[in-house]
């Protein structure tokens, strides 16, 4: 999958005149580190609302939420990567995005820019063996001096999300 | 031909379909009275609409059959012949061979030189054995034309020397008469009006609409009759131009002998557009790009097997049209009082608030009606698999309908035609006692069957009743327990045992017929009333007859809710599978074999499902005795579930979670609540199989 992404976006890349250019992304933090992902994958952002508990779900899926009449699914990007949940703030944010004509909702700790990388810019996922899973990654991307660790979305939504819906739908 | 036609296509099939249950509907009224000419123009304009619009489409052989039935309708119509059992079964037989053929065009299968449709063609032709000069190969036909212009006729300057010379035109005109009735006595007499009318006999290759043609627009409504003198009946028709009057085909199959050639594929089996590529008529890159579309049109239309638009009477938009614009009235000026607000305004901010409530309560009926439809429209084939059915079994029997105007959601029309075939199938077969029983039991010879639909609190009931024999308690018991699902030693009560027959695969027929005694139907009907979330129940009187009685939602999309809480968390219980709920006494709750729990109620003895820890909730209470026990209905069979409070009664339009995520055990659904919020609507069913896989687990 992150070798599709992967080639996705280089062609995409080369199709744009100057390929310097490259793909903007909106980054976000969790705790101290930085995540991208790419715009056009965002459908908005909304500040945290009130969730509703859905019933024996794993703990990252936070719930459902109303988004004007539509119900949507929220996860928590923290506990999805096993990283320790914090106290939500004023800066806590839902980030929305559609991926396979579906909305979900990401809970992150706060937005923080939109940055173009470019595709010479964007290396593989390094390999930390075992200890760190770095599926949900698509890459590592370099913007200005920060490093952007980009996400791959449809690679979350496969793990322990999409599948047990298609199993339910066959 | 290459413009896209295809949203007209639909159009067509909605309008065909239509007039196939007019024409199906129409002859089993005519069966009953055979004489009814009214019936026979109606069946008869039907055929012809489909008949002549198929042709629009391509859709040659469905028209060319259409021609054949209407071939037959003509004479019937005309008096000539009267409409036997022998011709309204074959009328029937049609009518089922057209709606194949408009099926198959529909999803885009070739079906042309099928066996039933040249059987039935063959059959139609020859059932017309004194044939009336068959109207498709008569060259010429004679027509009487009665015209009796208006009095204007003169004042708008025409002459209808004129008109008489241009029918001429058309053929010969054996004879012409001048009526003077009309001529006023000499005083009263206008010269400038015309007091004329005229007969005329003429003999003409021409179809009817060519002479209406002639005396367009000079004829007020009514004043033109045209005869043909090739039928008998003095029965004259009268043709005004907006009446779909039966004619000659227009175009003419005979005509164009090579195009019939190529569209009916008589010589050759080749594909036709094989054929036309070898005409010449079409370039080979044509016929693959055409080719190309038919597929991905074939791939869309089976994509939307289900029906995707609805027809709407007018009168209902236009009503919506009115309190939309009450709305953005209300709406305009809520905003004109919010953008200088004070507080002494209050009292009309809150009255305009109410406005708005009721402006919206209104929009929201009258959109919920929109989709409502009456439910006739799943009651209309079933005179039919009635009669069919009656033939087939041999008994005598009646279905009496009632209630047929009751509005229902237009999705769960749809849904219970099947229960009902089910239902009325095995009344029909098992349930009614063949002819010489019933007689024997003092019974009239003709088993009725009743089918009824109307209103009750909230919920529509569709009774099926049948004045058969009834169920037979210890039949069902016995065939129960050589299937081993209940042991000889199980004392049921009568519910019990009638709940019995909606278990798969269970039959108490004798021998498999034809028509049912599989022991699936049952089943089935169970299974999609309650997918419906509608209660199947019956009554039965052995000897007497039995009442199946099935209660449906008025609709889907919105459900009358019980809000309750456990915790902090808000559920909805759909109010339809309540039956009631109460705070027991701590002596009520008894345990079983140590940990199966449940609560005597008048003593009945539930089992008691914790909502608490089926969902792993929090809860506030986790003593029965301090918090609510709802009863629940479900597949006919109780269970208790434990909740910390009840919240209250309320309307919710039903969400899907599924569309953005994926189905959730024990739950049916979502819904907005007051505040905004998502509310997770329970699934009854689930929820107890959800409860039991955990005792499984925890045993």
């Amino acid at each position: 999958m992150a070798m599709a992404i992967a080639a996705d976006t280089q062609e995409s890349g080369q199709q744009q005149v100057i390929g310097v250019e490259g793909h903007q992304f909106l980054t976000f933090c969790l705790g101290e580190e930085l995540y991208g992902m790419d715009i056009l994958q965002v459908k908005e952002i909304k500040g945290y609302t009130a969730i509703t508990k859905i019933p024996n779900m794993p703990s990252h899926i936070k719930g459902v939420l109303n988004l004007r009449g539509t119900i949507v699914p929220i996860v928590e990007l923290r506990t999805a990567f096993g990283m320790p949940t914090i106290d939500y703030t004023a800066f806590t944010v839902i980030i929305l995005v559609v991926v396979r004509d579906r909305i979900l909702g990401l809970v992150v700790d706060s937005v923080s820019d939109v940055v173009s990388i470019s595709q010479k810019d964007i290396q593989a996922s390094p390999d930390f063996g075992t200890k760190v899973d770095v599926k949900f990654l698509s890459g590592i991307g370099k913007s200005g001096d920060k490093l952007v660790a980009l996400l791959n979305i449809d690679q979350l939504l496969t793990e322990g999300y999409m599948q047990e819906a298609t199993a339910a739908t066959a | 031909m290459n413009g896209d036609y295809s949203k007209f296509l639909h159009t067509f099939f909605e309008e065909v379909t239509e007039h196939l249950s007019v024409l199906e509907s129409g002859l089993l009224t005519l069966e009953q009275n055979p004489n009814d000419v009214e019936i026979l123009n109606r069946i008869f304009r039907s055929v012809h609409t489909i008949k002549g619009a198929g042709p629009m489409f391509g859709f040659t052989t469905m028209s060319r059959f259409a021609h054949k039935v209407e071939t037959l309708l003509d004479p019937l119509r005309n008096g000539k012949f009267s409409a036997t059992r022998q011709i309204i079964d074959l009328l029937l037989k049609s009518a089922d061979c057209l709606k194949m053929l408009v099926e198959a065009a529909k999803n885009g299968t070739v079906i042309d030189e099928d066996k039933t449709v040249l059987d039935l063609e063959a059959r139609l032709e020859t059932c017309m054995t004194i044939p009336p000069p068959a109207p498709v190969t008569s060259a010429s036909r004679t027509y009487q034309i009665s015209w009796m212009p208006g009095e204007d006729l003169f004042q708008r300057g025409l002459n209808p020397l004129k008109l008489f010379e241009e029918m001429g035109r058309l053929g010969t005109i054996r004879s012409c008469m001048l009526a003077t009735s009309r001529l006023p006595d000499l005083v009263d007499l206008d010269p400038q009006r015309c007091y004329l009318s005229w007969t005329c006999t003429l003999e003409t290759d021409y179809p009817r609409e060519d002479i209406e043609s002639v005396f367009e627009f000079t004829t007020p409504p009514g004043g033109l009759t045209i005869t043909s003198l090739s039928s008998c009946s003095p029965a004259a028709q009268p043709t005004q131009k907006p009446d779909p009057e039966p004619a000659p085909p227009i175009i003419d199959e005979e005509e164009d002998p090579q195009l019939a050639e190529v569209f009916f594929g008589r010589k050759s089996d080749h594909w036709l557009g094989a054929i036309l590529v070898e005409q010449k008529a079409v370039t080979p890159v044509q016929l693959a790009k055409a080719l190309d579309r038919q597929d991905t049109l074939r791939a869309k239309t089976k994509e939307q097997k289900a029906e995707t638009s609805m027809r709407v009477d007018t009168e209902k938009v236009d009503k919506l049209v009115n309190l939309v614009g009450e709305l953005a009235i209300t709406q305009s000026m809520l905003s004109a009082l919010g953008g200088r607000f004070e507080i002494e305004h209050l009292p009309i901010l809150q009255e305009r608030l109410l406005q708005l409530e009721r402006n919206t309560r209104e929009i929201q009926e009258r959109v919920m009606g929109i989709r409502m439809l009456p439910i006739s429209t799943a009651f209309n084939r079933f005179p039919r698999l009635v009669r069919d059915l009656s033939i087939k079994v041999g008994k005598n029997i009646q279905l009496l309908i009632s209630g047929e105007d009751t509005e229902l959601d237009r999705s769960v029309i749809e849904a219970i035609g099947d229960p009902l075939t089910h239902l009325l199938r095995n009344a029909c077969d098992h349930a009614l006692e063949p002819p010489e029983e019933r007689v024997a039991a003092g019974k009239p010879e003709q088993g009725t069957i009743r089918l009824n639909a109307f209103h009750e609190g909230g919920k529509i009931c569709v009774t099926v009743e049948d004045d058969g024999r009834g169920l037979n308690r210890d039949k069902i018991l016995a065939k129960a327990i050589e299937q081993k699902i209940i042991t000889g030693n199980d004392t049921l009560s009568d519910d019990q045992v009638w709940a019995l027959i909606f278990r798969p695969g269970f039959s108490t027929a004798e021998k498999l017929t034809d028509v049912s005694g599989r022991g699936v139907g049952m089943d089935v009907v169970k299974r999609n009333i309650e997918e419906l979330g509608g209660i199947v129940s019956i009554k039965t009187v052995t000897g007497r007859g039995t009442i199946f009685t099935l209660n449906l939602p008025l609709t889907l999309a919105i459900i009358e809710g019980m809000k309750i809480r456990v915790g902090q968390d808000t559920y909805i219980v759909p109010l339809l599978s309540i039956l009631e709920s109460i705070q027991p006494k701590a002596d009520m709750v008894k345990t079983l074999i140590g940990t199966g729990e449940g609560v005597n109620v008048r003593g009945v003895f539930y089992p008691i499902v914790r909502l608490y820890e089926v969902f792993n909730l929090q809860p506030e209470h986790k003593n029965p005795a301090e918090a609510i026990l709802l009863i629940l209905e479900t597949e006919g069979e109780r269970v208790v579930v434990m909740v910390d409070e009840i919240l209250g009664q309320q309307q919710v339009v039903i969400k899907s979670i599924e569309e953005n995520f994926r189905k959730v055990d024990g739950v049916a659904g979502a819904t907005i609540l007051g505040d905004g919020t998502v509310g997770l609507i329970l699934d009854v069913r689930g929820l107890v199989k959800l409860a039991r896989q955990e005792q499984s687990i925890a045993v």
